[in-house]
Parts: structure tokens; sequence; C-alpha cells
């Protein structure tokens, strides 16, 4: 085969079955003329087993030795990433209806507990008191027209900081919690990375060993 | 004597000046302003919004420290109602997104897909857990 450039981009994350065979056409995309694509495409880097456990990382390296033991003449450039996430998806545990409802149920009377609590940690009666006090110039132990406003305001203050609470949005833009959730999966994986990685080597080592 | 009310008034400034720098801290970390900058995309009015936030802190330490009135109707509350609980909301949406709580809670019950579903439970547990404070609980 000739020194044609092939381009290697790694993708970033993967979602296999389980004892699902790993080609490296399914690890990167590659660019490069189509009969070593298909040639290359069809190597195997890595077949999943059972002490895979959910997460396995594949190195770039890994694929260019793979690639490099079977077609040692192919220049091939990498661009991008040099691990790959793989995600190994057993069998999804069926999410009940009676789990989520406990959920929710959970979060409703915690999120119940946790603004009353807050209320009387900030004396919040007193300080109503005191507006109702202020706006008005009579005393009411219980100013009830300040405080219904309020509550139903907790809610929309919500809505407004979430942005999507109704599936319409305000805004194209995402919320600070899509936000947030993308930050903590990016810090995820790159704690797999760094730590999985390493261990995962070791493991191939060894049985490439015995 | 001269020398007392210095001091005094020294204090209540240094106290003034903490707290008020403690406050705007907060206001920072939780990024309030901000977000609602980005929903009515006003970015270019941020002076203004500053001023506001400096007058309401203003308005409402001089009148409700000094036991002041403006006399006025009570259906006047309502709005005032409605903003400060707003505030509140957002406030409490901010912490939670601070502490990191949602990310980690939809990682571990995996419902990724029912997200909006477990923040209205928290949204409607919040509501229901205001008006049921200030209808039953405080007289209890």
């Amino acid at each position: 085969m000739d020194a044609e450039a092939v381009y290697l981009r790694m993708r970033h994350k993967l979602h296999v079955s389980p004892n699902q065979t790993v080609r490296i056409k399914d690890l990167a995309q590659i660019v490069g003329p189509d009969l070593v694509i298909e040639k290359i495409g069809q190597i195997i880097i890595h077949k999943i087993t059972i002490h895979d456990k959910n997460i396995v990382i594949i190195d770039l390296m890994k694929v260019l030795k793979a690639i490099r033991d079977e077609y040692p003449s192919i220049d091939i450039q990498t661009i991008g990433t040099a691990q790959t996430i793989i995600e190994v998806q057993y069998k999804k545990p069926k999410m009940t209806g009676v789990y989520f409802v406990i959920v929710w149920l959970l979060l409703f009377i915690g999120a119940a507990l946790a603004i009353m609590n807050f209320h009387e940690d900030v004396s919040m009666q007193e300080v109503h008191q005191k507006i109702y006090y202020i706006v008005t110039g009579r005393e009411n132990d219980y100013p009830l027209l300040l405080q219904i406003p309020y509550s139903l305001g907790l809610g929309l203050g919500m809505v407004l900081f979430f942005n999507h609470i109704f599936k319409k949005r305000f805004n194209e833009e995402p919320s600070p919690l899509d936000v947030e959730m993308f930050n903590y999966q990016q810090d995820l994986d790159q704690y797999v990375v760094m730590n999985e990685n390493s261990e995962n080597e070791k493991k191939t080592h060894d049985n490439q060993n015995t | 004597m001269t020398i007392k009310i210095l001091s005094v008034m020294l204090i209540g400034l240094g106290g003034g000046l903490a707290v008020g720098a403690g406050f705007v801290a907060v206001l920072t970390v939780f990024g309030i302003l901000p977000r609602l900058m980005q929903i009515s995309k006003t970015h270019a009015r941020i002076r203004s919004y500053e001023i506001s936030i400096i007058l309401g802190v203003l308005f409402s330490s001089w009148y409700g420290l000094r036991d002041m009135t403006i006399t006025s109707s009570p259906w006047l509350l309502v709005p005032i109602g409605l903003a400060s609980g707003t505030f509140i909301g957002m406030l409490a949406a901010a912490l939670t997104e601070v502490l990191n709580v949602l990310p980690i809670l939809m990682k571990r019950v995996g419902f990724k897909e029912q997200v909006l579903i477990l923040l209205m439970a928290i949204l409607f547990g919040k509501v229901f857990g205001s008006l049921f404070h200030w209808i039953f609980f405080v007289h209890l």
C-alpha cells in the first residue's frame, strides 16, 4: 500500500452494547482513500467483555499501534482528542413509575421543608410584618396579602432562572442547568480518562503476557 | 461626647461597608443579575440595574431601621410580594446551582430525560411549602 495520508480523529464517546467488538470505524472518523479506510476501519481494537465493567478508555496510541501492525506503510495524521470513552450500556434498568414517584415526592417534600426552614432561619415572618407596616402604616401579624404573591413569586423566580421548566423557552440559549450538567459530565469524562486509562492499559498488558 | 458620637458613626460606617460589600459579593456569586439580563437581553443597562439595587438597599434599610412608614394602600403589597418572591426564588435556584445538586442528583437517579418534571417537583415544593408556612404553620 502506498504512503497516502489518512486522517484520523478519535470520537469523544462511544456507546456500545455488551459483547460487541469495537472496530476502528466505531472509534474514529477516518478520511483518506476509500480502499484504505475500508481496510483500516475493520481492524478490531477491543472486544467488550464482562470484565470491562461499564467504561473502557481506548487510547489513540493503541489504535495507531493496531494500524501499524497491519499496514506499516500508511501515513496517519491524527486530529483532536487522544482518547475515546466507551460506555457499555447494559440493559437499561427500566425506570419504574413507582421509583420515579418516590424521587418526585422526595424532592417535593424536601423543597417544601427547605423553604420553611429558610423562612424560619431568616425570620421571614417578622420581615414581612415589617414590610406590611412600612407600606401601610398598620400592624398585621399575618400579612397574607404580601405572602401569597411572595409564594407564587418563588416559583416564578425558579422558572426564570432555569429558563425552560415549561418546555417553551424564553430564548434559545442553554439554561444554567444545561451548562451545569454539561460541565459535570465533562469533569466526569476527564476523570475517567485520567484514571481508568492507566489501569486499563495495565490490564490489557497483563492479558498479553499470559 | 464628641468622641463617642464619632466612634459610633465610625462603627456604623464600618459595619455598613462590610455588609454592603458582602451583599454585593453574594449577588455576584449567584449570578442572578447576568441571568436576568440574559433573559431580557438588556446587557447595556447594567449601570441602571446597579443603581436599582443600591436604591433598594438604601430604601429598605432607611425605612426598616427607622420604623418609618409610607402609609399607602395594602394592595401595593401584592407587586412587592411577587417581586420579592421572584427574587428569593431565583436566589434559591441559583443556590442549588452553585451547590451542584441537580447534575449529581440526575446522574444518581438516572432520570436524565425527566429533569423538567423533577425540577417541577422542587418548584411546586417550594411554592407549596411557602404557602403552607404562611397560612398554617405560623398559627401553630
